[in-house]
């Protein structure tokens, strides 16, 4: 593995243990449905065994494919983690930063789902990149869902949960924008000094989004 | 006679595969996507026991379980679970949970706690039974 000395501090390993856990939990889930259809399987071999019924063909195709169906979930789901495990072992470079929301999206499905947010993502229209260490812009990307969530977890009843992430490039640079449907909560965005700390690390600083309610991670340049 | 069995999880391929294997067990089984959905269905229906994901989006399994023991507490409730920590355990215990079984669990051995748990249910409402008599005898009879 390359040594770049990207050990992340105890806010880094927070948040690789907060994935993980949710992560793992959703390959249980899928291992748990593998079980019950082979478990359907033998029930089908026993009573097939035992008595006049023979197997049908069909209903053996279906839990075939239903078999199929977890083992691709649960496929797509360790690539992701594997390629999330890997992000440290990148130096600064220039990070994909749709490629990244995407990332995240995935592996904090489960999370996200937990408080009942419904989130999309827009394709970028230009490739929106930022010179960045990898594993920082998803944990900051992380901390940005995590706030939305809280944010519409005490926004009013009325207020639709739904997120739409999409990429711009403002004059100054490229930005991921956080758009939904409160204006509660933008004022303290990213004040933990760990936050602040974190935007620092991926040069970057929130903005409120020219349009509708939400808020923008955008590139910082700094003064020479 | 059958139990029966609410069955509460918000992975749908998993209701339907284990409600089938379940009933095929001789258990009739309902289902829930979610806790809100659970509890809505325990306002109008008995069940000898409940067996409940203990992460769902919206109501938690632990607020859900406090809800539950609340409306109904000779309800008994197995709840499965990814990982199950000493924690977890305890917490879930001390509001009332009859059991806690990690995923993916052993059909047979579920089924054997939902048979334990339907005995335990009968034992409890004898028990109110009783005490209400009594209570009623007390008040009437001297």
């Amino acid at each position: 593995m390359p040594n770049h000395d990207l050990s992340p501090d105890r806010n880094g390993v927070r948040f690789f243990g907060t994935l993980s856990a949710a992560v793992t939990h959703d390959m249980k889930n899928f291992l748990a449905i593998i079980n019950e259809n082979a478990g359907l399987l033998g029930d089908l071999a026993g009573r097939a065994r035992n008595g006049p019924v023979p197997i049908d063909p069909q209903k053996a195709a279906l839990i075939s494919e239903k078999i199929r169906k977890q083992v691709n979930r649960a496929d797509g789901m360790i690539k992701q983690f594997n390629r999330f495990s890997h992000s440290m072992d990148h130096a600064q470079e220039a990070v994909d930063m749709e490629e990244m929301v995407h990332l995240v999206a995935g592996l904090s499905e489960r999370i996200i789902r937990h408080h009942e947010v419904f989130l999309t993502v827009t394709a970028a229209s230009v490739p929106c990149r930022i010179q960045a260490h990898r594993f920082d812009l998803l944990h900051l990307i992380f901390r940005a869902f995590e706030m939305v969530c809280e944010i519409l977890d005490n926004a009013p009843e009325d207020t639709r949960k739904e997120v739409t992430v999409n990429f711009g490039s403002d004059p100054m640079g490229p930005e991921i924008c956080f758009m939904y449907d409160t204006d509660t909560g933008w004022d303290t965005l990213f004040d933990d000094p760990k936050d602040r700390a974190l935007l620092d690390r991926v040069n970057m600083h929130v903005k409120k989004a020219g349009t509708g309610s939400g808020f923008c991670l955008c590139k910082t340049f700094k003064k020479q | 006679m059958s139990e029966k069995v609410l069955l509460v999880d918000d992975e749908k391929d998993f209701l339907d595969i284990m409600s089938e294997r379940m009933q095929a067990r001789g258990m009739t089984v309902k289902t829930a996507d979610s806790a809100d959905k659970a509890l809505a269905m325990l306002e109008n229906e008995s069940f000898d026991a409940i067996v409940m994901d203990f992460k769902m989006p919206g109501m938690d399994g632990i607020q859900a379980l406090k809800n539950i023991k609340t409306q109904k507490p000779e309800l008994q409730i197995i709840l499965l679970t990814g990982y199950a920590t000493v924690e977890k355990t305890v917490e879930a215990m001390k509001i009332g949970a009859t059991d806690l079984l990690e995923k993916p669990a052993d059909l047979e051995a579920l089924a054997a706690k939902i048979k334990q748990a339907k005995a335990e249910k009968m034992l409890l409402v004898e028990k109110q039974t009783e005490e209400k008599i009594k209570d009623i005898l007390q008040r009437f009879g001297g």
